[in-house]
């Protein structure tokens, strides 16, 4: 048994390590279960959902495979909060560490609705997704704008008592401001960052590869590009910030860490590697005694330049 | 259709629960007819439980190398199990295109893969089963060997029906020596059952052709269809057949989890919803398919 402080505080939750699985990713948890041991992250940020159920986007073609990435276009597909409540949440429970919710709305009316529903659940936390860049009216016009981030944070920040955490889009011209803004109004914690905006053309049949047209690129193409985001960010706000974007191994998230990250999130990588998040834990642990470093918190922001 | 009610099937059957994730040794890797590949796999803990019409998600790098990020082939690609080898053995068949097949296509036999599986809901054989006729199109032909294996075991009476565009689209060598015209596919025949195929090149024939040949014998209680393919092919199919027999299908899509997560490979169902063709399928009962909103 190492000396090792691994834990990290956002709001009133504790995780007992940085390591946590991003939005989306992970479907509701469930999906997952059997292929790793989940229950040894820090905390696990299920699938993004909306007061009423959502269909998504056209199903034709959801997802291409790009150098290093992915671009993905789902469009939310969800099955409401309703039905998270009563069927999804309690089997994401079952991997007995922190469950984080991750909402959206049309309207800040529409994530206090979703947060104050999920007030009284046993969820750790509340994501609020303000950047998912796939869908025309929901998101994307809160997360470009500091203003309008700042009254979706508040309104979820009236709703609820629990850490809320407030996931950046990177597709801004400073995300500083945004980032400030949303601690202004009431964030425990910023995630940094969602997926880039971005198109796959099909050649032959000279039209987007994606049904939706355009879709948001995630996996390693983006990892310098986000550490750069979570730095900018980390300078700005003085609560913590959850890097992520790209990371698939322990060096991927000590970038992000030194950074100023003070946890970080692994998305894309599951896909090839259902335990990346476990292997990424592994190495962090490995850096931290081979570095003589006592705690994870030590490290973070700690890039010299 | 009494017995093969869609919603019974679906109700057992949570196409990721079980599957498991294995280093599996290459013990073939073999060169097949056109740009075709089969790989033999010691996967003993996914040959247990594996159904005909399952697959598996690969991982086409070295599973050493999980920890460096790979420029090409990040994601997992799905294969349907194509044959099981008891007790240990597992076949994979593809037709070697872009950068996933490639990389498996370069591996050697001895080394290892990460493979997870058994994945999806396979086909459904109902008890009072009596002749399957089996439509493949092209690619379509990989799962074929697990279902003969499968039906054959369950003494149902097999009738093969395979289209490909040319000889060159399938991984099986082409005997046409009848003298009825008629081509066959020698080594599908030995795994039993009766066996036609037909090239647009050769025969100047679709696999839907052929099936329209022999419609007017089916209709009985026992008969059904299982029809793997492209959605072309799948679509005509289920509108040829109608209500007069029970059609299963085997669809195809792009995935990128292979367990139900990122609803990347969904389709438009009958019910309204969209299901995932990697957990809810990827077999389905044509009935269960809203054919006029499925993507061509």
């Amino acid at each position: 048994m190492s000396g090792l402080d691994l834990t990290v505080r956002i709001g009133a939750m504790t995780m007992k390590n940085p390591v946590m699985v991003a939005s989306g990713i992970f479907g509701y948890g469930d999906e997952f279960k059997g292929l790793a041991n989940y229950g040894e992250l820090g905390a696990l940020v299920l699938k993004t959902i909306t007061r009423e159920p959502r269909a998504g986007n056209p199903p034709a073609c959801r997802t291409a495979e790009t150098p290093a990435g992915m671009v993905n276009a789902i469009g939310l597909e969800n099955v409401g909060l309703d039905v998270f409540l009563r069927d999804k949440l309690p089997a994401a429970l079952e991997y007995g560490t922190n469950i984080i919710a991750s909402i959206a709305g049309e309207t800040p009316e529409d994530f206090a609705e979703c947060a104050g529903a999920l007030d009284g659940s046993q969820v750790a936390g509340i994501e609020i997704n303000i950047s998912c860049p796939n869908v025309k009216k929901v998101g994307m016009s809160f997360g470009v704008d500091a203003e309008a981030s700042s009254e979706v944070v508040s309104a979820v920040r009236g709703a609820t008592g629990k850490p809320i955490i407030a996931k950046l889009t990177p597709n801004v011209t400073d995300i500083a401001s945004i980032a400030m803004a949303c601690e202004a109004a009431g964030a425990d914690a910023i995630s940094c960052t969602n997926t880039f905006s971005a198109m796959v053309i099909d050649v032959e049949k000279r039209c987007p590869l994606l049904a939706a047209g355009t879709g948001g690129l995630s996996g390693p193409a983006i990892r310098p590009a986000a550490v750069l985001r979570v730095y900018q960010v980390a300078q700005a706000v003085k609560c913590p910030v959850i890097g992520m974007g790209g990371i698939w191994n322990a060096r991927d998230a000590l970038e992000f860490i030194l950074a100023g990250a003070s946890a970080v999130a692994v998305g894309t990588a599951l896909y090839a590697d259902p335990a990346a998040g476990n292997r990424v834990l592994g190495g962090i642990r490995a850096y931290l005694e081979d570095h003589d470093v006592g705690a994870v918190g030590d490290l973070v922001g700690s890039v010299r330049l | 259709m009494s017995g093969t009610d869609a919603s019974a099937r679906r109700g057992s059957g949570d196409g990721g629960a079980g599957a498991q994730r294995i280093r599996a040794e290459i013990v073939e890797n073999e060169r097949l007819p056109g740009e075709h590949r089969r790989l033999l796999l010691k996967a003993p803990r996914i040959a247990e439980n594996a159904r005909c019409g399952q697959f598996v998600h690969v991982w086409c790098h070295s599973p050493d190398e999980l920890d460096r990020p790979p420029s090409a082939a990040l994601l997992r690609r799905p294969y349907s199990i194509s044959r099981v080898r008891p007790p240990d053995d597992i076949e994979i068949m593809m037709r070697v295109r872009g950068n996933g097949g490639r990389m498996l296509a370069g591996r050697s036999e001895g080394e290892e893969l990460d493979v997870i599986g058994p994945l999806g809901n396979g086909f459904y054989i109902r008890e009072s089963l009596r002749r399957a006729v089996v439509v493949a199109g092209g690619i379509g032909l990989a799962p074929v060997p697990f279902l003969l294996q499968t039906l054959n075991s369950r003494r149902v009476q097999v009738v093969l029906l395979v289209g490909a565009a040319s000889d060159e689209m399938i991984p099986y060598r082409v005997e046409r020596s009848g003298t009825d015209g008629g081509a066959t596919l020698p080594e599908l025949a030995t795994l039993g059952g009766e066996v036609a195929f037909a090239s647009e090149a050769v025969e100047g024939k679709l696999v839907t052709d052929l099936l329209e040949e022999r419609l007017g014998e089916l209709g009985a209680e026992g008969d059904e269809i299982m029809a793997i393919g492209p959605r072309a092919m799948l679509k005509r199919v289920a509108e040829m057949v109608g209500r007069r027999l029970p059609v299963q299908v085997s669809l195809e899509e792009r995935m990128a989890c292979g367990v139900g997560a990122c609803r990347s490979c969904v389709v438009p169902s009958t019910d309204g919803a969209y299901k995932t063709v990697c957990r809810d399928g990827p077999v389905f009962y044509a009935s269960e398919i809203d054919w006029e909103r499925l993507d061509p």
